[in-house]
């Protein structure tokens, strides 16, 4: 068989596949989708809109830089007020370009682009590591900057008559009204379809997780930075996309048409249609050109400013959406729906078999002399810990002994002054997320579940970590390998909720018990397939029966070769499940061995137990 | 589709019935942003409108007028331009803003566009841009009257100007005005449109030996000029271009009508070789349609204050020129034609100057029909020191 004839079984195969897919997937929602689309792009045609079709148009562009920040709102939990900043870029680097150097649409279509892309990679890393209420203040200046520099340098802005660009043309054919329109819908659709796709997987839920619960998301090895980052810069450049052809279809760039007002005109429309839903940015742009609608008519028959009208109907809007909860109007209106025609929910086939996702290779975790002080506080005093696999080590020590600051330092998400960690003598890399990748994985002291999620969402973040074909661009033009990829992490988070003894993996994760909830972040992070698995009180608020099974649970973990540690502060437990224990006391180690051999430690029983037993 | 219906909104357009047909005339003017100039503009549109009498093979033809708001913003312009077309409108007329690429919009549809507010340079070209006229002073000859005025007196003027468009505009103007006579020119100042306070700017003009300030800026901006330098005690003359009759001035300093003693602005003369007469037929008109057009403020024996409404006049020109046009052209079908007959008719205008255009000039004002006003006691009564002005009669402004 000859090299080409295999290359064209593979594709034939592949495209088999992807057929099967999407037919699997393939839905009544699907075909609204579809339908409604088509409808748009044969709208021009059918209906007498000729003299409509710049608004039409403009509005389609203005929709499309909507959903572009709702992937910084909604998705990644940025609260941008730059949106309109972006579009300005977009259009003002645009309108440059064309009207003072003479550049072709494309190759300026291009250079826009990659211009907004900088300012907004640069915008984002400035604001990356603020709080939200500084984020929003940030990205608020930078739409004040914008303007005010395009009113101070009219070289720039073109003055009073705004910068006035040439009739772009496409293969020598006018871009008109309409075809800007078709492009506009066409682009519009493609954000909303890549933000369908992205939200329910590893990019989507990697943000969603670090928008809800940031350490937690860091510690199963979502980069949280890195993500934020890239919705951030998506969010930019699609809106520097909507700014640049919209500046092409009314063919003045003008200071005033960009900035705080419009910045704030995307932020309320995000908010008001719904920030998750890929729809409910264009929801609230709707509700708002309904507003101004209505304000024209009001003011002509009442001889007001519409502008004003329009402000107080968009604030009365947005207190219906605070009123109702604050998830948009959209949101709101499917859940009405889904409380008069539920769903029909599908049963997820649960694995066979309980078994971990996938077999650890043992491999022995040795910290070695970790110090680390907080100002006076020496938290960490030269602290040695070893955690052999198949092995549950527990540390403890009474509040305040450095217990939790030693498992932070384990894991990456504090640095240590002095001091190693080292997996099998390999030492470990710095950040949470390269430690996670070296199958070092903790569990948090709070409970940390990413309460919008699943359970089987909330494992899937664990299990996206070592997915080889994540890429965004994979995943929304859902090459075999994404798809691949996805069906073999759903398999392995299934596999540890099955484990951890959670067979709903529907539920949502804020309709859990507490316990049930320590169990789906021991879940989540099994399924980030670890050697030594590092649990900082997995029994609080377990009842006795549920800690029967956690004990079972923490057993068969540790036959399968995992290296344990546990910090715990109830002592039955600990006697039930470690096999080693260290005592901390004042960030210093003051015992370590087995149950027998700390239990009879008098500066264990001075500086800890007390007249408790550990043995 | 409800998508579309939401951003459709309303509609509209002219219409016709047997013997009548309907001429849909756009004002595309900033009613928001600057509500004087915008309700002048469709003021004097609205008036002619409602009296323009055309009549082809039996068809009478009725002008209604459509307002557009533009904000000041040029893309809102342009917008409004594309939505007077789909409306239907025959013409624009516009106060200047945006209309770089808002003329191939209508130049596209053979739709004539008026200016009748803004005279920057280069909106008004009848070779390049056949399809746009003005009627208003232009940037030019105010500028160049304004130096003309200004640099016999000896004056050392601060040219302030304010980061608005208006102002962005009026720097440029200025520039070349005074470029022959740099010498009469202490400094030059930007000062930002919206600022409270232009204390530390007229501070700076002071101590740069300016003994006069020109102001070309918006409104605010010339009672904050007035209100910095008189607060202070600085008896400075202060010149300004139309902008300074703007009601807005004497309102905001309404508390202090002494510092507006003596303000002079720059402005088309209302009145012409014939008197007096025609203009304040005109007003009458106007004043009978739309009321009285009451400033706000009271003069020192309480009169009422009212505003002499010059702008409206040259939106009220345009119209009667269309209509005259639409005559020659026998209706509107072909606009074309229309187009062609803008440049060959003329009628008498609001002041009874003949007001018309020709293929080589769509300036309907010629530059030297510039005159100067000085404010007094809140009204305003031409200069003597020039001699246009003198020879203008005052319009009465007190009720």
């Amino acid at each position: 068989m000859s090299a080409a004839s295999v290359v064209v079984d593979e594709t034939r195969a592949e495209l088999a596949a992807a057929v099967r897919d999407a037919r699997a997937a393939w839905s009544r929602t699907t075909t609204l989708w579809l339908l409604a689309f088509a409808a748009a792009l044969v709208a021009p045609a059918v209906l007498p809109l000729s003299g409509r079709m710049p608004d039409l148009a403009e509005f389609v562009y203005l929709a499309l830089a909507a959903v572009g920040l709702a992937y910084a709102v909604g998705l990644a939990g940025i609260p941008s007020l730059g949106q309109g900043a972006f579009l300005g870029i977009g259009a003002f680097s645009e309108a440059l370009l064309r009207a003072k150097a003479d550049w072709p649409l494309v190759p300026s279509l291009v250079a826009a682009v990659t211009i907004t892309a900088a300012v907004g990679v640069l915008t984002g890393l400035a604001t990356g590591r603020l709080r939200s209420a500084f984020v929003a203040v940030s990205t608020w200046i930078l739409s004040w900057i914008l303007l005010l520099l395009l009113t101070s340098f009219p070289g720039i802005s073109g003055g009073a008559q705004g910068l006035v660009l040439p009739q772009a043309t496409v293969l020598g054919r006018t871009l008109t009204p309409t075809a800007h329109y078709v492009v506009g819908v066409t682009l519009l659709a493609l954000a909303v379809l890549a933000l369908a796709v992205l939200a329910p997987r590893a990019p989507g839920l990697g943000l969603a997780a670090a928008r809800d619960q940031r350490r937690a998301a860091t510690g199963l090895g979502v980069p949280v930075a890195r993500a934020r980052l890239g919705a951030f810069t998506a969010s930019a450049v699609i809106a520097s996309v909507a700014g640049a052809l919209g500046v092409e279809l009314v063919q003045v760039a003008d200071a005033s048409s960009y900035g705080p007002a419009v910045s704030f005109k995307l932020f309320v429309a995000v908010i008001l249609g719904g920030a998750r839903l890929p729809l409910g940015p264009i929801v609230g742009l709707l509700v708002i050109s309904a507003f101004s609608n209505a304000a024209e008519q009001i003011g002509a028959v009442r001889g007001l400013p519409p502008g004003r009208i329009e402000e107080m109907l968009t604030g009365y809007g947005m207190l219906l959406v605070l009123g109702l909860g604050g998830a948009g109007l959209l949101p709101v209106a499917r859940d009405w729906w889904r409380s008069r025609v539920p769903p029909r929910h599908v049963p997820r086939p649960l694995p066979p078999v309980r078994e971990l996702p996938r077999a650890a290779r043992p491999e022995p975790l040795r910290a070695d002399g970790l110090t680390k002080a907080f100002g006076s506080l020496l938290a960490l005093d030269h602290v040695d810990l070893e955690l052999l696999p198949g092995r549950v080590h527990a540390l403890i020590g009474p509040n305040g002994s450095g217990k939790t600051t030693a498992l932070k330092a384990l894991v990456g998400e504090l640095v240590p002054d002095e001091g190693t960690v080292r997996v099998n003598g390999t030492e470990l890399g710095g950040s949470p997320r390269a430690r996670v990748l070296q199958g070092v994985v903790g569990t948090q002291q709070a409970t940390a579940v990413f309460p919008e999620l699943t359970a089987l969402q909330n494992a899937l973040v664990g299990a996206g970590l070592r997915l080889e074909h994540d890429g965004p661009f994979r995943i929304v033009f859902r090459t075999p390998k994404a798809r691949s990829d996805e069906r073999l992490a759903e398999q392995k988070a299934l596999a540890a909720l099955h484990l951890v003894g959670l067979d709903e993996p529907d539920r949502p994760a804020s309709e859990l018990t507490a316990h049930e909830q320590r169990l789906l972040m021991l879940a989540s992070a099994l399924a980030t397939e670890p050697r030594v698995l590092l649990l900082d009180e997995p029994a609080a608020g377990g009842s006795a029966v549920e800690l029967d099974r956690l004990v079972e649970l923490l057993h068969e973990l540790r036959d399968s070769g995992l290296a344990l540690l546990v910090i715990e502060h109830n002592l039955r437990f600990v006697r039930r499940v470690a096999d080693e224990v260290t005592v901390l006391e004042a960030g210093r180690r003051i015992a370590s061995g087995t149950l027998a051999q700390v239990a009879s430690d008098d500066a264990v029983k001075m500086a800890y137990l007390g007249r408790q037993k550990l043995s | 589709m409800v998508g579309l219906c939401a951003v459709l909104g309303g509609c509209g357009g002219g219409g016709g019935s047997g013997s009548s047909k309907s001429v849909t005339i756009a004002v595309n003017a900033p009613f928001s942003r600057a509500p004087y100039v915008g309700q002048t503009i469709a003021d004097g549109a609205e008036l002619a409108a409602s009296k323009a009498s055309v009549e082809v093979n039996g068809v009478k033809y009725r002008f209604r007028i459509r307002r557009y708001d533009t904000g000041l913003s040029p893309s809102i312009a342009v917008r409004n331009v594309r939505k007077a077309i789909a409306d239907g409108a025959a013409a624009i007329v516009d106060e200047g803003t945006g209309v770089d690429a808002s003329w191939q919009i209508a130049r596209d549809k053979d739709i004539p566009l008026a200016v009748t507010y803004q005279g920057g340079e280069g909106l008004v070209d009848a070779a390049k841009r056949p399809n746009v006229f003005r009627v208003a002073p232009t940037d030019h000859g105010i500028s160049y009257r304004l130096a003309e005025y200004v640099i016999p007196k000896k004056l050392k003027v601060a040219l302030i100007t304010d980061d608005s468009s208006y102002g962005q505009e009026g720097a440029k103007a200025l520039d070349e005005a005074f470029s022959q006579n740099p010498e009469s020119v202490a400094v030059k100042l930007t000062v930002p449109a919206d600022s409270p306070d232009l204390a530390p700017q007229v501070l700076r003009a002071r101590r740069a030996g300016a003994t006069g300030l020109l102001v070309w800026a918006q409104p605010t901006t010339i009672a904050g000029v007035l209100s910095a330098a008189r607060s202070s005690g600085w008896k400075v003359p202060v010149f300004t271009p139309p902008t300074g009759e703007d009601p807005l001035v004497r309102q905001q300093l309404a508390n202090h009508p002494e510092w507006v003693n003596g303000l002079t602005f720059a402005s088309g003369r209302p009145t012409a070789e014939v008197g007096a007469g025609p203009f304040l037929a005109f007003q009458r008109d106007l004043e009978n349609r739309f009321g009285v057009q009451l400033v706000g403020v009271k003069t020192s024996d309480g009169a009422q204050v009212v505003q002499p409404p010059d702008y409206a006049m040259y939106s009220y020109d345009f119209v009667n020129v269309l209509a005259a046009a639409i005559q020659r052209a026998g209706g509107v079908s072909d606009r074309k034609k229309v187009l062609a007959a803008l440049n060959q008719v003329s009628v008498a205008g609001a002041n009874g100057d003949q007001r018309g255009f020709n293929e080589r000039n769509h300036e309907g004002v010629v530059d030297d029909d510039v005159y100067f006003a000085k404010f007094e006691d809140m009204t305003y009564k031409p200069v003597k020191d020039d001699p246009l002005s003198a020879t203008l009669v005052p319009i009465e402004q007190r009720r």
